[in-house]
């Protein structure tokens, strides 16, 4: 690096020759180090028919190659090609769309640039923004940085500069009033939490640095930083592995209905989906293979699945069929466990362990059951009203056994106050669509999270050997982290 | 014009030459003239004259110039870096302090070499003797003892910005006139300085000397329209070494391999076995209870004005962290000195109670006080009304160095005066001003600082004030400053940046060669025996990555290949600082490129920002009215100013620039 610095020193920072000569000095220095490779979704925010999303830097065309599946090389210049947009870890198809190849210097930026024409759902946008975003040396641009690139490679005349900073303040408008409405939610205190963390780690480096040769600090101060820092980057990671939000967005939310057999789990089915979609009968064990069907609950895309009943059989179809039930639940987002009120033991305080018995036997123990599932009690029409009051008032009572909806499929009783406890779960699960762009941001999020909880990793490195890096390290992550919540470091 | 150059200087001894003084230089002009011969003052002359202009340093005593008013210590951390940074321009402090050096030592040594702090305790009187030697040799520079009672001033040239041109200085008694094309102030504590001890205050700005002319504040404030505020700060008293007893302190030593602060000495004037100890006793109880019980007789604690926070007061910290241990440092004075200085014990209470306290610390039981302690109030002038290359905004000509820039620290005043030196005379020499960036520099990081945020109170450098610490480390500063002092500032002599040159050019072949090596981990293993490295890496390792591990030095792996690496064993210890930050500078130049570029472009001084024909919000527009930053690169530092507005900015520069293009060669300065 020193000796580079020496080389360049020949555009030295003269006020005179700034003046006459700054744009021979910038396209200098821009060639002298190959810039990041960036991207950002160059249409506004929100639905719309069509969005374009452009990628600019070195490895556009290596992105363009990757994500429009263009094994044989790039397209020829400046010409539309329809492709399909591919994930290129995950192979999934996620749109088909024009893709546009501006090789450089003969583009906006004077960079090589690629540009995707893309369907203007938010999901898909997002899908895309996270696949260009998994491909090593890309990353999320920052507001105007195409712009400044532009203006760098002298590609802007004077009107379009004003016309986009004009742009770029709309943008900067609305990712202002976007941080803001993320930052009133949990995400904003979860991201600010761990920002503040991380300063005051940072902060007790510094100090040990500067100062601890004198006598002006405390003394441990290290080892606070010791025990923060990966207690931090454990949180983050856990962060980041749970988010699925935006994804379960996208592809919709994995519902899986599952129980003992003849619970009444079909007849859920096709009240959900409003058609006889699924054979009912009152013979135990109809339902043998996976019935699966796309539904919109409440504005949530949602995945459902009908499963055969849990039981121990000689039949080798209907063993075959539990099976596949079993690995249903194991990737659903959320389970309705549903149970035969008619099972329930007689006797109320024994339901509370009837029932943990019963989910024990239908979820894998592996499971997070807080979040996984919601407990149905079918075919309360059966049960006495007085009966069904007791077991209300036990349930109640144990905690552990939390969302419990009583209701009769055949009645149709208690199945409004079902579906709105499934939409809030679902709620939950997508994040709020109507609050904003969240999965547009949460691209962002992913790849800024990523490389701080990297940057961390340099702290353990060189905790011993070179507290110069080590700090380095939490410097790079609060700054990571500062690129979300618009906060610098 | 026939000037003064060489009539004062071959009187090192300067008995007559104050009797020179007025009378001779009277009438006479000058490229420079620099006020104050303290550290920033002494660089600040000795750039000027180094650039090639005419320059003379006022100071009210020769005898006092180079003189350490404070500690008798150089460097440390994140100082340590500006006196290598001082020394890689040419400056005079790095060498004064291997000439005065007289206990060496890195602190941080276990904690990285960017945050190494070269630090010495110095020999006061070979200090001074350093400094008065050099100066009073130099070529082109005259010395006078005077006071400067005030500027001449006259009105500004149009073509530039500011209001007022500064013509010269006028002298104290007797009101002789100096002219002159650039003035730099180096006043230190002087300005308005008043001294403190218990419940009395006195004018002047060091203990002993009289106060300088309040004329002077006059000018500034009253003329100059300029905005002042009031900073304070204090010394220990000193104390008769022989009354000390030093079996109660811990004795502290210093580096067995004493490492000069400067790239051109390769050992120190002092041995390494002459060096001398320094010891550490703590506070008692005692120490608190006389703080307390002198607080109502010590009117300079009382007062709000800000005093520096990373080297209080013993009252200070007694207040702060009641009931705690301090540290307090016994440093020698010098060689040959009677005197200690307690660091850690600057107060300001009255003498008896100054006494009283000493003796509530074991070791200094039976200690007397040679000299009290006292404290220092001063006037300083808001930085933010700089450029970065050290001229006030609203006057021509008349450049600020030092302490009056809020600053506190020998190294802070030296490396400002540096600057101020160099652009002082450049620009009586027609030559345009030069900013030294962020990126590369803690004196380009210092400055931008003062600048561009003002300071509440004295401002000390710190590692972690530099963003880019692990590239502006203390052992590459000449890499980083030398060949730019030599072909761009002309402040750097031939012989030593010939030496910069080797050194690249060694370091640089060494890294080739490391690079050159390559082998698989288990012959790495076979060639060196003591390095602990996996083996499970399949991949080849260069010589360059094999001195990322910890315990592999560059010695280890020349003597496993000598015929190609033993040339360069000179560079060992810079060859292994170089391999084992090299990819982190590398991730770092991206960031700093852009930096670099944004601080490229440059905002016209005089700017009228509210009728900027371009769309700003008015906030914003009050926010660069106030500050007038003078690159784009501090325009968005400024927290308020958002992307947008920086990008209108951008169209602004573009189109001035565009225009004076258009005007070529004509001076827009």
């Amino acid at each position: 690096m020193m000796f580079a610095c020496c080389r360049r020193n020949t555009f030295l920072i003269t006020h005179k020759r700034l003046r006459l000569g700054f744009r021979c000095a910038s396209s200098a220095s821009s060639t002298a180090e190959p810039a990041d490779t960036i991207f950002a979704l160059s249409s506004g925010q929100g639905r719309c028919g069509v969005a374009v999303v452009r990628v600019t830097g070195p490895a556009a065309g290596g992105a363009l190659r990757r994500v429009a599946g263009l094994s044989c090389g790039l397209p020829a210049p400046r010409t539309a090609l329809l492709r399909s947009i591919v994930h290129p870890q995950s192979k999934e198809v996620l749109d088909r769309g024009l893709v546009l190849w501006f090789p450089g210097p003969h583009s906006f930026t004077g960079e090589d640039i690629a540009e995707f024409h893309i369907h203007g759902g938010p999901a898909v946008i997002s899908g895309v923004l996270q696949a260009l975003g998994s491909l090593p040396g890309l990353r999320p641009a920052e507001a105007g940085e195409f712009t400044r690139r532009a203006f760098h490679a002298g590609k802007l005349d004077l009107t379009e500069v004003e016309g986009l900073g004009d742009l770029i303040h709309a943008e900067t408008q609305a990712q202002r009033r976007q941080a803001l409405r993320q930052m009133a939610g949990d995400l904003g205190h979860l991201y600010n939490g761990w920002s503040e963390q991380l300063k005051r780690c940072l902060a007790h480096v510094e100090a040990f640095i500067d100062f601890s040769e004198g006598d002006l600090i405390e003394d441990g101060v290290l080892n606070q930083v010791d025990i923060a820092v990966p207690q931090l980057q454990m949180e983050i990671e856990k962060h980041l592995c749970d988010e699925r939000r935006g994804e379960r967005l996208r592809s919709g939310v994995q519902v899986v209905i599952a129980g003992s057999t003849n619970a009444g789990k079909s007849s859920l089915f096709n009240i959900l989906c409003q058609r006889p979609a699924a054979i009912v009968s009152p013979i135990a064990g109809t339902t043998r293979d996976i019935v699966e069907t796309s539904l919109d609950i409440g504005g949530f895309p949602v995945l459902l699945s009908d499963t055969a009943g849990l039981r121990d059989t000689g039949d080798c179809v209907e063993r075959e069929g539990v099976r596949r039930a079993r690995q249903m639940v194991g990737l659903a987002d959320l389970t309705l466990v549903l149970v035969d009120s008619m099972q329930l033991p007689q006797e109320p305080q024994m339901v509370s362990g009837f029932l943990s018995e019963y989910l024990k036997n239908v979820l894998p123990s592996a499971k997070d059951h807080e979040q996984g599932y919601v407990l149905i009690l079918n075919k309360s029409d059966l049960l006495p009203k007085e009966h069904i009051s007791m077991i209300q008032n036990v349930l109640t009572q144990t905690s552990d056994m939390a969302p419990v909806s009583i209701l009769s499929c055949h009645s149709r009783e208690g199945l409004d106050d079902f579906l709105t406890l499934l939409q809030d779960r679902l709620k939950t699960l997508c994040g709020d669509p109507l609050a904003g762009s969240p999965s547009l941001t949460q691209t962002r999020h992913r790849a800024h999270l990523q490389k701080c909880v990297d940057a961390l990793n340099q702290y353990y490195e060189y905790r011993d050997t070179d507290l110069a890096l080590a700090a380095e390290g939490l410097r790079l992550g609060l700054s990571s982290l500062g690129r979300i919540t618009g906060k610098g470091s | 014009m026939l000037r003064l150059r060489g009539l004062l200087i071959q009187h090192h001894f300067l008995s007559n030459c104050s009797a020179r003084t007025a009378s001779s230089v009277a009438c006479r002009e000058y490229d420079v003239i620099v006020v104050g011969g303290g550290h920033a003052g002494t660089e600040a002359a000795a750039a000027a004259t180094r650039i090639g202009a005419e320059t003379l340093l006022i100071t009210q005593k020769i005898e006092t110039i180079g003189a350490l008013s404070c500690n008798p210590s150089l460097g440390g951390v994140g100082k340590g870096q500006l006196v290598k940074e001082v020394d890689a321009l040419d400056g005079l402090m790095g060498r004064a302090g291997d000439y005065a050096g007289v206990h060496f030592s890195i602190l941080n040594r276990r904690k990285g070499p960017a945050v190494w702090g070269p630090r010495a305790q110095l020999d006061r009187g070979r200090y001074k003797e350093f400094i008065q030697l050099e100066l009073l040799n130099m070529p082109r520079l005259t010395v006078i003892e005077g006071s400067v009672e005030g500027l001449l001033v006259s009105t500004a040239d149009p073509e530039q910005p500011g209001k007022h041109t500064v013509t010269g200085v006028r002298l104290a008694d007797g009101g002789n006139e100096i002219l002159s094309s650039s003035v730099i102030l180096t006043t230190g504590t002087f300005l308005s300085g008043s001294l403190f001890m218990g419940k009395t205050t006195s004018p002047g700005g060091r203990m002993g000397e009289p106060p300088s002319c309040s004329g002077l504040t006059h000018s500034l404030r009253e003329i100059l329209g300029l905005k002042l505020g009031r900073l304070k700060t204090g010394t220990p008293p000193r104390i008769v070494k022989e009354t000390v007893d030093f079996s109660l302190a811990h004795l502290h030593l210093p580096d067995l391999r004493p490492t000069p602060f400067s790239f051109i000495n390769t050992h120190t004037h002092c041995k390494p076995e002459e060096q001398i100890p320094c010891h550490l006793t703590y506070t008692t109880p005692g120490v608190d209870r006389v703080v307390r019980e002198s607080l109502h007789m010590n009117s300079h604690i009382q007062q709000d004005t800000k005093g520096p926070r990373y080297c209080p007061s013993i009252e200070s910290r007694v207040l702060r962290f009641p009931g705690r241990q301090h540290q307090v440092w016994l440093e020698p004075e010098g060689l040959n000195s009677d005197l200690l200085y307690p660091q850690g014990l600057s107060m300001t209470m009255p003498l008896e109670m100054q006494l009283r306290l000493i003796r509530e610390i074991p070791a200094l039981q039976r200690a007397d006080i040679h000299t009290p302690g006292y404290g220092v109030q001063y006037d300083f002038v808001c930085p933010t009304q700089l450029f970065p290359w050290l001229q006030l905004k609203s006057i021509q000509g008349l450049f600020l160095a030092g302490q009056i820039n809020g600053t506190t620290g020998y190294e802070e005043a030296a490396a400002q005066g540096l600057w101020a030196g160099i652009n002082a005379g450049r620009t009586a020499l027609s030559m345009p001003p030069l900013s030294l960036s962020r990126t590369e520099s803690y004196i380009g990081v210092l400055i931008d600082d003062l600048v561009g945020h003002g300071v509440t109170e004295p401002y000390r450098m710190f590692t972690s004030r530099a963003e880019f610490r692990t590239s502006l480390r203390p052992d590459n500063a000449d890499l980083r400053l030398t060949p730019k002092g030599f072909e761009e500032i002309g402040c750097v002599s031939s012989p030593r940046y010939l030496e910069a040159v080797r050194v690249r050019q060694g370091l640089s072949e060494a890294l080739s060669a490391l690079k050159s090596i390559t082998m698989s981990p288990s012959r790495w293993k076979e060639k060196l025996r003591d390095a602990c490295i996996s083996e499970t890496k399949s991949t080849l390792i260069s010589g360059e990555e094999m001195l990322q591990y910890k315990d592999v030095s560059f010695d280890m792996v020349a003597s496993a290949f000598p015929e190609i690496l033993s040339p360069y064993l000179e560079f060992s210890e810079r060859i292994k600082i170089e391999a084992v930050y090299r990819p982190h500078c590398e991730k770092q130049q991206r960031e700093m490129e852009r930096m670099r570029e944004e601080e490229s472009l440059s905002l016209c001084p005089d700017i009228d920002y509210f009728s900027l024909p371009v769309s700003l919000s008015d906030e914003v527009r009050e926010i660069l009215d106030r500050v007038r930053p003078s690159t784009l690169g501090a325009a968005m530092r400024l927290q308020g100013v958002t992307p947008a507005a920086i990008v209108h900015l951008l169209n602004y520069v573009t189109r001035t620039g565009r225009r004076s293009r258009a005007v070529a060669h004509t001076d827009c300065f």
